[in-house]
C-alpha cells in the first residue's frame, strides 16, 4: 500500500504558462458539417469519419506561433442541434473569433448561414471577426454548393471564405491562421485608436497639442 | 443580456458530459489567471505611475511657465533642445518625450512612449483590448466570467448534492473605500489593497524598467514619493531586491487568495497593509474567480509538503482558543479561530515565529478539507480573529475529528509544525451555548499517525473473486498444469465499499484500482470507473486479470485500493487500500486480516467457484 500512498501528491498538473496570449474561437454551423472533425484534424492531425454529434460544447487547446507571439488558442465546438442552442450562444460573447461553418453537399446548412450570421451579431460583440468555411469541398462529386455562391455570401456578410476539408486537411490550417490574423489585426486596431480616450482623458487636463504631426519620429 | 444559462433542460449524461467540459475549461481558465495575475498587476502600477507622472505633469504646467512641458521629456526628464532632440507628442498619452523613451509598434512606423507601449502591451497580454471592446456592447458584462464559469454556478444552484458551496469573495464595498484612492479606475478590481510599500516598490520597478535612463530617474523618484513612507529608505531597497520582492508577491499570491477565499471574516489586523513585507496581503480581484466552483479552482500548493510530512518541528508549546459553532439550518461548522499564546519560535535560533491555522476534518485530510487562517507576523501570541467555514451535514459531524494545527510559516515553503489539537466532535453537543463559547486548547505534539489514536479503518470493500482455469485442471497435476497454460484468469468483482473517509459533504467520486504483482514483479493494473457523489458507491465492476496460473497466483499479492477522483488539478485522494495474497500477510495481520487470508487461500484452492470477501481498508 505504500507505493499508493507515495503517488498520492506525486506530480502536480504542470501549467504551462509559456504563451503571450490567448485567444478564444469559437466554431458554430449546423449539425452535421464537420466543426468537431475541423477542429480535431487542426488540433490533433486526426479524422474519424463516424459521426457522432456534439453535446453542447467542448473545446481543445492549441498553442501557435504567429508574428513572434506563442498565441494559444481556446477552440470551442459547439453543437449545432437546436436543443443546445442557448448553451452554445452563452459562448459567442467570450469568443473572439469564429467559424462559421457550412457543408458544400448540404444546401439546408448553407442556407443557414445568415441565421448563424444574425445569431453572431446579435450574442457577440461587435467586431466578432468571422470566417465563412465551407467544409468537405473534398467530396466534390456531391458539391451543392459552388465556390461562387459561397464566396458571394461571404462577401456579402463581409467574412472571409475558405473552402475546406477537414477529411483531406485542406486550408485547415490556413482558416484557424488567417482567423488568428484578423484578430490581431482588430487587436492592434482597437488598442490604437482608443488609446488616447483611454489613457488621456480620465486623469488631469488634456494636453494641447494631443493633435500632433503624426510624423514626427526622426525629429530629434 | 445577462441571462442565466441552465443545464437542467438536459438529460443527466449530457448534464455530466458538459460538467466534464466545464471543469476543463475551468483549468484552462486558471492557468490563463495564473499567467495573467503578475501582468494584471504589474498594469496596475503601470497604470498608478502614469496619473502619478500626469499629475506632476499637471502641477508642472500649472506652475509658474506652460514651458516645462516642452523641455524636458516626460519620461526620463531629458532636457529637451529647442532645435536638436526636441522630442515629438505620443499619441498614447500626449507627452512629449524624447527619442530614446519611444518604442515602434511592430510593423508600423508608428510609435508609443515608453509607458504607453507596456500599457498596450498589458491590454494585449491580458486580453483587456478585447474587454474594452466588449463593454461597448455589453457594458455590464463582467470581464473575465466565462459562459463556463456561469453555468457551473447554474450547475450548483440546481445540484442537490450540495458541494461547498462558494464563500463570497470577502472584499466587500467597505474594504473597498479603505483602500487608497483611484479605485474607480479599476472598476471591478476593487479588492485591489496592495501595500503601498509593495507599490511603491513595483512602481520604481517599472520605472527602471521604461526608463533607458536610471540617473534621471531618482530625481523622479523623490518627486513621486507622495506615499505614507519617505522615499529615501526605499531608494536603497529597491536597488537591492527590485525583482526579489516581485518574485515573492508572485509565490505568496495563491496560497494567500486560498485564504482570502477560505475566511468570510478576513480581518486585516489593524496595520497589516503596511508591515507585512515579505506577505503582502494581495487580494485579488474576485472577478478572476468567477467559476462556480470557487474551492474547486483553488488548490493550495502548500499543503503538498505538510500532507507528505515535509516540514519541521518546534518544541510544543502554548496555548490555543477557539471556539465551534454549528449551525443546524445552513449546515455550516464554524471554527472561531481567536488567539494563541505562548507559541514556540518557528526557528529557534533566529527568534522568529510567522504563526497561522489550519484546520482539518478528520478523517478527511485532502486539501478540500483543509482551512487556514492568515499569517500573523513575528508574534508567539498572535491574534486571528477569523472565522473558519465547512459545510457538513449533521449525519457527519459524528464521525468527523476537528483537527486544529498551528503552524510557523518560515522563508519560502519551509513550514514548522508548533502544535495541534484534536477534538473529536461525536460528544460534542453543538446546541449547548457554553460550548460555543472561546476555550483554550493546549497545543499538543504531533500524534505519531493519527491512525494509533483511531483504530485504523478507512471502511469496507466487498469483493467476489474466482480463478476460472481451464477444464478438468483438477485430473491433471498442480506442476503439468502450469506448463500447460498460463491462460488462467482471475476474475474480481468489486462490488462496493461502506465507511469510506467521505469528503465534508458526505460524498465521494469514488473509484478502485487493481494491481496484480506477480512473482516476477509484473504487475497488471486495473482500474473501475469512477462512481459520482455517492458515500457507499456500488461498482460491481469486474476486474479480469488473464494469463495467470494458480502458482503464480500463490506468490502474487493483489492490491486494491480505493480512491477519490479529486476536482481539477489535485491528485486523487487515497480513501485506503487492502492487499491480498503473499506479501499481504504482514499488512493486513490485524483486525479482519487474518479471514481475508482464509478467503484468499480459498479462492485459489476452488477454482471456478465465487468466493466473496469483505477487505478491511486500511
Amino acid at each position: 500500500m505504500a507505493s499508493a500512498t507515495d503517488s498520492r501528491y506525486g506530480q502536480k498538473e504542470s501549467s504551462d504558462q509559456n504563451f503571450d496570449y490567448m485567444f478564444k474561437i469559437l466554431i458554430i454551423g449546423n449539425s452535421s458539417v464537420g466543426k468537431t472533425s475541423f477542429l480535431f484534424r487542426y488540433a490533433d492531425d486526426s479524422f474519424t469519419p463516424a459521426f457522432v454529434s456534439t453535446v453542447g460544447i467542448d473545446f481543445k487547446v492549441k498553442t501557435i506561433y504567429r508574428n513572434d507571439k506563442r498565441i494559444k488558442l481556446q477552440i470551442w465546438d459547439t453543437a449545432g442541434q437546436e436543443r443546445y442552442r442557448t448553451i452554445t450562444t452563452a459562448y459567442y460573447r467570450g469568443a473572439m473569433g469564429f467559424i462559421l461553418m457550412y457543408d458544400i453537399t448540404n444546401e439546408e446548412s448553407f442556407n443557414a448561414v445568415q441565421d448563424w450570421s444574425t445569431q453572431i451579431k446579435t450574442y457577440s460583440w461587435d467586431n466578432a471577426q468571422v470566417l465563412l468555411v465551407g467544409n468537405k469541398c473534398d467530396m466534390e462529386d456531391e458539391r451543392v454548393v459552388s465556390s461562387e455562391r459561397g464566396r458571394q455570401l461571404a462577401d456579402h456578410l463581409g467574412f472571409e471564405f475558405f473552402e475546406a476539408s477537414a477529411k483531406d486537411n485542406i486550408n485547415v490550417k490556413q482558416t484557424f491562421e488567417r482567423l488568428v490574423d484578423v484578430i490581431c489585426e482588430k487587436m492592434s486596431e482597437s488598442l490604437d485608436t482608443a488609446d488616447p480616450a483611454v489613457t488621456g482623458a480620465k486623469q488631469g487636463p488634456q494636453l494641447t497639442d494631443q493633435q500632433a504631426p503624426p510624423h514626427q519620429d526622426c525629429a530629434c | 443580456m445577462a441571462h442565466e444559462v441552465h443545464l437542467d433542460s438536459l438529460k443527466v449524461v449530457e448534464q455530466d458530459v458538459i460538467l466534464q467540459v466545464l471543469y476543463r475549461d475551468q483549468a484552462v481558465q486558471r492557468i490563463e489567471e495564473e499567467r495573467i495575475r503578475p501582468v494584471f498587476f504589474d498594469s496596475l502600477d503601470c497604470r498608478r505611475l502614469k496619473t502619478q507622472l500626469q499629475h506632476l505633469r499637471w502641477r508642472g504646467v500649472k506652475g509658474p511657465s506652460t514651458e516645462y512641458k516642452d523641455k524636458c521629456c516626460a519620461r526620463c526628464q531629458r532636457v529637451l533642445g529647442l532645435l536638436l532632440n526636441r522630442g515629438a507628442v505620443c499619441r498614447g498619452c500626449s507627452h512629449r518625450v524624447c527619442s530614446e523613451c519611444r518604442v515602434r509598434l511592430r510593423g508600423t512606423r508608428v510609435w508609443r512612449c515608453t509607458v504607453c507601449f507596456e500599457d498596450r502591451n498589458v491590454k494585449i497580454k491580458t486580453g483587456e483590448w478585447f474587454f474594452e471592446e466588449r463593454a461597448k456592447k455589453f457594458p455590464t458584462e463582467g470581464k473575465r466570467e466565462t459562459a463556463g464559469a456561469k453555468l457551473l454556478q447554474s450547475y450548483q444552484k440546481l445540484s442537490t448534492i450540495s458541494v461547498v458551496p462558494p464563500t463570497p469573495p470577502p472584499f466587500s464595498e467597505s474594504q473597498c473605500s479603505r483602500s487608497p484612492g483611484k479605485l474607480q479606475e479599476l472598476g471591478q478590481f476593487k479588492g485591489f489593497n496592495k501595500s503601498v510599500e509593495n507599490l511603491f516598490l513595483s512602481v520604481a520597478t517599472h520605472m527602471k524598467k521604461l526608463s533607458k535612463s536610471q540617473n534621471d530617474m531618482t530625481s523622479e523618484k523623490h518627486l513621486l514619493a507622495t506615499g505614507p513612507r519617505q522615499s529615501t529608505g526605499q531608494t536603497e531597497r529597491r536597488s537591492q531586491s527590485d525583482t526579489a520582492v516581485n518574485v515573492t508577491t508572485r509565490k505568496v499570491s495563491i496560497p494567500d487568495i486560498v485564504k482570502f477565499l477560505r475566511q468570510e471574516d478576513a480581518k486585516p489586523s489593524p496595520g497589516s497593509v503596511s508591515k507585512q513585507e515579505a506577505l503582502p496581503p494581495i487580494s485579488t480581484p474576485p472577478a478572476l474567480f468567477s467559476g462556480g466552483l470557487r474551492h474547486g479552482s483553488i488548490i493550495s500548493i502548500n499543503s503538498t509538503c505538510t500532507e507528505m510530512g515535509n516540514f519541521d518541528n518546534a518544541n510544543v508549546t502554548g496555548e490555543i482558543e477557539f471556539a465551534i459553532r454549528y449551525c443546524f439550518k445552513t449546515h455550516c461548522l464554524e471554527i472561531l479561530i481567536k488567539t494563541c499564546k505562548n507559541l514556540a519560535y518557528g526557528e529557534e535560533k533566529k527568534k522568529k515565529c510567522n504563526p497561522y491555522v489550519k484546520t482539518y476534518l478528520l478523517p478527511d485530510k485532502s486539501s478540500q478539507g483543509k482551512r487556514k487562517t492568515g499569517v500573523q507576523k513575528n508574534t508567539l501570541d498572535p491574534t486571528f480573529q477569523e472565522t473558519l467555514k465547512y459545510q457538513v451535514d449533521p449525519a457527519q459531524l459524528v464521525s468527523r475529528q476537528l483537527l486544529v494545527s498551528v503552524w510557523h510559516l518560515g522563508t519560502l515553503t519551509r513550514r514548522v509544525f508548533l502544535g495541534e489539537v484534536i477534538v473529536p466532535l461525536a460528544t460534542w453537543d453543538f446546541e449547548d451555548s457554553a460550548t460555543q463559547s472561546f476555550c483554550w486548547y493546549p497545543l499538543r505534539a504531533k500524534a505519531e499517525k493519527y491512525e494509533d489514536s483511531v483504530p485504523q479503518n478507512n471502511g469496507e470493500l466487498a469483493v467476489r473473486a474466482k480463478l476460472v482455469l481451464p477444464t478438468e485442471p483438477r485430473k491433471l497435476q498442480e506442476a503439468q498444469e502450469d506448463q500447460l497454460s498460463l491462460n488462467g484468469q482471475l476474475c474480481l468483482v468489486v462490488l462496493g465499499a461502506k465507511n469510506l473517509p467521505v469528503r465534508s459533504d458526505g460524498t465521494l467520486n469514488s473509484f478502485v484500482k487493481g494491481c496484480l504483482t506477480l512473482p516476477d514483479q509484473q504487475k497488471l493494473r486495473l482500474k473501475s470507473p469512477v462512481l459520482k457523489k455517492q458515500a457507499c458507491p456500488q461498482w460491481k465492476h469486474s476486474f479480469v486479470f488473464n494469463g495467470v496460473s494458480r502458482s503464480q497466483l500463490r506468490q502474487a499479492s493483489l492490491e486494491l485500493t480505493v480512491w477519490d477522483q479529486a476536482v481539477f488539478g489535485m491528485n486523487d485522494r487515497l480513501l485506503g487500500g487492502a492487499r491480498l495474497g503473499s506479501k499481504g500477510d504482514a499488512v493486513v495481520g490485524a483486525g479482519g486480516g487474518s479471514q481475508s487470508k482464509l478467503q484468499w487461500q480459498k479462492v485459489l484452492s476452488n477454482p471456478n467457484l465465487w468466493t466473496d470477501m469483505t477487505l478491511i481498508l486500511h
